[in-house]
This record gives structure tokens, C-alpha cells and sequence, in this order.
């Protein structure tokens, strides 16, 4: 599915968060959102899964505004993967995915179609949970939560997958092979995917394109090396960077900060 | 993996809903046969359940069981209502330790009827009046507990705190209320506060027993919203689900539950604290499965209780009985205690 967003504008009260966003995200392709903290990346993509209500500007899916979709509608076709769900109330990891399937169904069905429990099974195994799905959501590590969380919005079986931080909390395996798995899915089954992330090293392993944000807007955005420039990098993340060419690839690699933090000031 | 996780579950539900049923049949024939005159409780199930079926009972049992009825009724839907009402408070709050009386529902609830009472002694009479006033003061309670907590930053703690604060204040408002209602009502106010379902009148048992029949059939319906917004408000939107418009109509719900039990039976406490939690060790937290679960784990607790009060008044021999709520906090204070033990250190 094809998103093209048009002079977006989002505001939390009286604080400006995202101003004049213009783009397009073409379908089968991973694009990356990175920038500094507050740059407003997960604002991004919550203002796309529709979570947060833009002021001006509107999005559009495969030509229709969000805003005509009715919120079902919606949950079909758009996952966010929110990096904090709440489980002060004890739920069991099968409990928790199953809850993926509900905008596929009928509100006020009873009983779970085996298809639904099979498409659970299925990811879980690639996942890698499968034998974490009787455990409780607050009993599990923070990698194993990560895996369940991303695992919970491919069961949606979206066409918008908006990924906020997958690889935090993720030990290096972890990261390289659910990217892997997000960008083969993305391309098999023609996903639109954006992905917020810090690590700029993956980024430049797995992203079609990238978008780099900073104070609420986009900086710069294109294939990656067009973006992850020595210049822009040092200039938005006020660090001292090093590029290196790997396999035709740009990996950033970051040297010191331009500006200490002095302790004896 | 999954299936037969599911399966497993869908077993399990299966078995806890025929063992509660019977020991509810059971406690229930246990509790008609107890009173003044003890009946063998054979001969009280069959004249109950085997009546229909043109079976006659002997030595006048059918007609003291069914004088009976009507308290061992009351305290089964009273349980059942309170232990739902207290599921939907914890699902809403998404906090194990709340219950239907958390958001001082009860106090407001009763502070409304005590002030009804004042105002127009004849509001006693029409149950269906004490019902909408106590629904009144237990809706105004939620508001303004709900209100007092988004002025507090919104998050469960300012929510508890706040419950606390219009609990107390209320409680207290409600204690003197009740003191003056004692001269027009005529009985001691402890019943009123701590609750007794030997008040309770055949005719009254259909404003019980509907309401709580009723949701309890609209809660599985509704299971869907309500699992999604365990996981919070946003990942319940993205599901399509609008999360105040859940939590909203969960709490309108649960403050009828409670209202209502408030204005037959007053204050009854911990059932609705621990039949979700007994419910979810037995079910887990799908609300699909949990909601008919917690009924009938609260309608059983309660009966059990009722039997207490009865047993102890009968060989403790005191003037009247005991309190309801004395005997559901005695016997649900240790489980309070166990979830800070097991819960809290976590």
C-alpha cells in the first residue's frame, strides 16, 4: 500500500511536534525514520497508525484519507508496534497475540477461528516464541517482550507495518534476524514498512530509503546514501562520525561528541 | 504450540464452569437446608430441583426451603453482580488490586440512599427508586473520583489515591447519614453499612437477579474490547477500539452492578477483589472465559459466607445475626494479604 502524507502538522497542546511532513512510502520497501530524541519519529508513526490526530495536513492510503477510515478498517490494515504495552494485569503471551486477530473479526463473535489460532502458531515459530506462548507477558525478558511485540503486529497480517525502536532491548542475533525477517516479509507479501530506530548501523543494512528528522521535521530523506552524509549526520546529531564502505554499504560510525558535556564547568 | 494451548484452555473453562456449577448446586441446597430448623439436605434438592418433575416433597420441606430462597438467591446474584462488577473495575483501572468499590462507588452510593431516605422515608418502599438513586450515587462517585484523578496526572496511582480520597470522605458522610436514618428506619445502621441479604423480599429478587443476568450475558459478547484494552489505551485504538468509549461503559456497567447490590444487601466487601483473581488462576485473563468464571466464583463465596452468618448466629445464639460484609472481610483480608505477599514484592 502506497502512504503519501501531505503537510502534516501535529501538535501535543501548545508544544509543536511534527511540522510540514511531505512523503511518500512506496509499498515492499523498508523506509527508516531516524533522528535525534524528540525528533519526533514515534510521533510519526503514531500520527499514521491515526493514534495521535494531526492538526492539518492528512495521510493518505492508497488514496483515501485516513480519516475516512473507519477505526476497524484501519486496525486491518495499519499495525504500530508500541514499544510499551501495559501487563500489570496477568495475560499469557498466547492471550496477548490472539488480540491481533480481533480487527479481522466480528466485534461480537464468540468462538476463535482455527485459522486465526494457526496464523499464531505460525509466526510464533518464526519468531522464535513458540515456547514462550504460555508464559505471562510480565514474566518474560525484554528480548523475548520485543519479539512477542513485533510478533503480535504480523499476526495482524497488516499492510502498514510502523515499527517504533524494534531493535531496543534486542541482544545483536535478535536484531539482525527479526530485521531480516521484517524486510523478507516486507517484500514477499508487499508491506509498506517504516521503521524508527537510533541504531544507525542497521539502517544502513536494511533501509530502502531513509527519512532523518530533527526538531519536527525532515531534514533529509532518499535512498541511504544519499542521506547518511558525514555533514548532515555531525550537523543533526552533533557527534563526530566516520563512514565506512562496507560491501556498498555507508556505516556510520560514531567517534566522539562535538560539544562535551563538561563536568568542571 | 498454539492449538493445543488453546484447547488446554478451552478444557480448563469447561471443567471449572461444571465443578463451580456443582459446588454451587451443592452450596446452595446446603444453604436452604440451614436454619432454625435444620432439613436433611437430600430432601431439599429434591424438593427444589425435582419439583418440576411432579416429584411431592415430604413434611412441609418445599414450603421452609422456598421461605429460604429468597436470602440464598439474593446472596448468589449480590455475588455474582459484585465479583463481575470487580473484574470490569480491574480491567478498566488495569489494576489487580482494585475492586467494585475502589472509585468510593460504595460510599457515594450509599451516602445517595441514606439522603434518600432522609428526604423521603417512602423511597424505602420502591426498590426501583433505591435502585436509581444508589445508580445515581455511584455514578457521581466515579465522576468525581475520575475527575479528582485526572487532576492528579491520570496514571492507576493518582486513580487509587483519588478512590481513596472520596471513599473516606464519603464513608464518613454516609456514617452519619445512616446514624439519622436509624429513627426512621428503625433498625441498627451496621446492616446497612456492612450488609445482609436476610432483608431481602421474593418480590425484590427480580431487580437482583435481571440486571445481573443480564450483563452477565453481555460480558462475553463484549470480550473483545475489553482484552484489547488490558494491553492499554493506545494498542487498543490501533485494534480499532476506542478506548474511553470501553472504559466509559465498563464503569457505567460496573456501578449499576454495584449499586444495585448497595441498595438490596449495603456493603459487601473483597468478594469483588477476589473472584477475579480466582477466576484468572483458574481461566487466565481472556475475558471470554473469565466473565462467566467470576460469577460464578463470586455467587459462591458469597453463599458460603451467608452460610456462616446463619450458622454463626444460630449456635453463637446472639440477639439478630452478623453482618454479611463482616464475615467476607474476615474470610478475604488473608486474601488481600497473600496478593501484597505475592503481588506487591514482585
Amino acid at each position: 500500500m502506497k502512504i503519501v502524507i501531505e503537510d502534516l502538522e501535529v501538535w501535543y497542546s501548545s508544544i509543536p511536534a511534527l511540522r510540514d511532513i511531505s512523503l511518500e512510502v512506496s509499498e515492499g520497501e523498508m523506509t527508516f525514520v531516524i533522528g535525534p530524541n524528540g525528533a519526533g519519529k514515534s510521533t510519526l508513526l503514531k500520527t499514521i497508525a491515526y493514534i495521535v490526530k494531526p492538526k492539518a495536513g492528512a495521510i493518505y492510503i492508497d488514496g483515501k484519507s485516513i480519516s475516512r477510515f473507519s477505526p476497524r478498517d484501519l486496525g486491518k490494515i495499519v499495525a504500530y508496534v508500541d514499544p510499551q504495552i501495559s501487563k500489570t494485569i496477568p495475560s499469557t503471551v498466547l492471550e496477548f497475540l490472539l488480540t491481533a486477530r480481533y480487527p479481522h473479526q466480528a466485534t461480537l463473535g464468540f468462538s476463535i477461528q482455527r485459522h486465526d489460532l494457526e496464523i499464531v502458531e505460525k509466526i510464533s515459530r518464526q519468531m522464535n516464541i513458540a515456547h514462550l506462548l504460555n508464559r505471562r507477558l510480565d514474566e518474560l525478558s525484554s528480548g523475548e517482550l520485543q519479539r512477542v511485540l513485533i510478533a503480535r503486529a504480523l499476526a495482524q497480517k497488516p499492510g502498514v507495518l510502523l515499527l517504533d525502536e524494534p531493535s531496543a532491548f534486542l541482544d545483536l542475533r535478535y536484531r539482525l534476524e527479526i530485521l531480516d525477517y521484517v524486510k523478507t516479509s516486507t517484500e514477499m507479501n508487499k508491506i509498506t514498512c517504516i521503521v524508527a530506530i537510533h541504531d544507525l548501523y542497521l539502517a544502513s543494512l536494511y533501509a530502502d530509503k531513509i527519512i532523518m528528522m530533527n526538531n519536527g521535521e525532515i531534514v533529509a530523506a532518499g535512498r541511504p546514501e544519499e542521506v547518511l552524509k558525514k555533514e548532515l549526520l555531525e550537523k543533526v546529531y552533533r557527534v563526530k562520525i566516520h563512514l565506512l564502505n562496507i560491501n556498498g554499504k555507508n556505516i556510520v560510525i560514531p567517534l566522539e561528541p562535538i560539544e562535551r558535556i563538561g563536568l568542571w564547568v | 504450540m498454539a492449538l493445543p494451548l488453546y484447547e488446554r484452555r478451552v478444557k480448563h473453562f469447561f471443567a471449572s464452569l461444571i465443578i463451580l456449577v456443582t459446588l454451587l448446586l451443592f452450596t446452595f441446597t446446603l444453604s436452604l437446608s440451614i436454619g432454625s430448623a435444620m432439613l436433611d439436605p437430600v430432601k431439599v434438592f429434591k424438593a427444589i430441583f425435582l419439583k418440576p418433575f411432579g416429584y411431592s416433597a415430604e413434611d412441609n420441606i418445599d414450603v421452609i426451603a422456598m421461605l429460604r430462597l429468597s436470602r440464598a438467591l439474593a446472596s448468589l446474584f449480590c455475588g455474582a453482580s459484585l465479583a463481575l462488577a470487580g473484574l470490569l473495575m480491574q480491567t478498566i483501572t488495569r489494576n489487580p488490586l482494585a475492586d467494585p468499590y475502589i472509585f468510593g462507588l460504595s460510599s457515594t452510593a450509599l451516602t445517595a440512599v441514606a439522603l434518600g431516605i432522609i428526604l423521603v422515608p417512602n423511597l424505602m418502599v420502591y426498590k426501583v427508586y433505591m435502585i436509581v438513586v444508589s445508580f445515581l450515587g455511584a455514578l457521581a462517585g466515579y465522576i468525581l473520583t475520575l475527575s479528582l484523578s485526572k487532576l492528579g496526572g491520570g496514571s492507576s496511582l493518582a486513580m487509587v489515591l483519588a478512590g481513596i480520597a472520596i471513599a473516606s470522605l464519603f464513608s464518613g458522610v454516609s456514617h452519619i447519614l445512616l446514624y439519622i436514618v436509624q429513627q426512621i428506619v428503625k433498625t441498627p445502621y451496621v446492616y446497612l453499612l456492612m450488609g445482609s441479604v436476610s432483608t431481602v423480599l421474593q418480590r425484590d429478587l427480580l431487580f437482583l437477579a435481571l440486571p445481573t443476568l443480564l450483563f452477565a450475558a453481555l460480558i462475553p459478547a463484549l470480550f473483545k474490547p475489553l482484552n484489547a484494552y488490558l494491553y492499554g489505551d493506545e494498542y487498543a485504538k490501533q485494534l480499532g477500539f476506542n478506548p474511553t468509549l470501553v472504559r466509559d461503559s465498563a464503569a457505567f456497567i460496573a456501578a449499576l452492578l454495584t449499586a444495585i447490590t448497595i441498595a438490596f444487601v449495603g456493603i459487601v466487601g473483597f468478594i469483588g477483589l477476589a473472584a477475579p483473581h480466582i477466576a484468572r488462576f483458574l481461566v487466565g485473563s481472556d475475558h471470554r472465559f473469565a466473565a462467566p468464571i467470576v460469577a460464578l466464583v463470586g455467587a459462591l463465596l458469597t453463599l458460603l459466607a451467608d452460610i456462616v452468618v446463619k450458622l454463626v448466629s444460630l449456635f453463637a445464639g446472639a440477639v439478630g445475626e452478623l453482618p454479611l460484609g463482616v464475615v467476607t472481610a474476615v474470610i478475604g483480608a488473608p486474601f488481600l494479604a497473600y496478593l501484597i505477599v505475592k503481588k506487591v514484592r514482585e
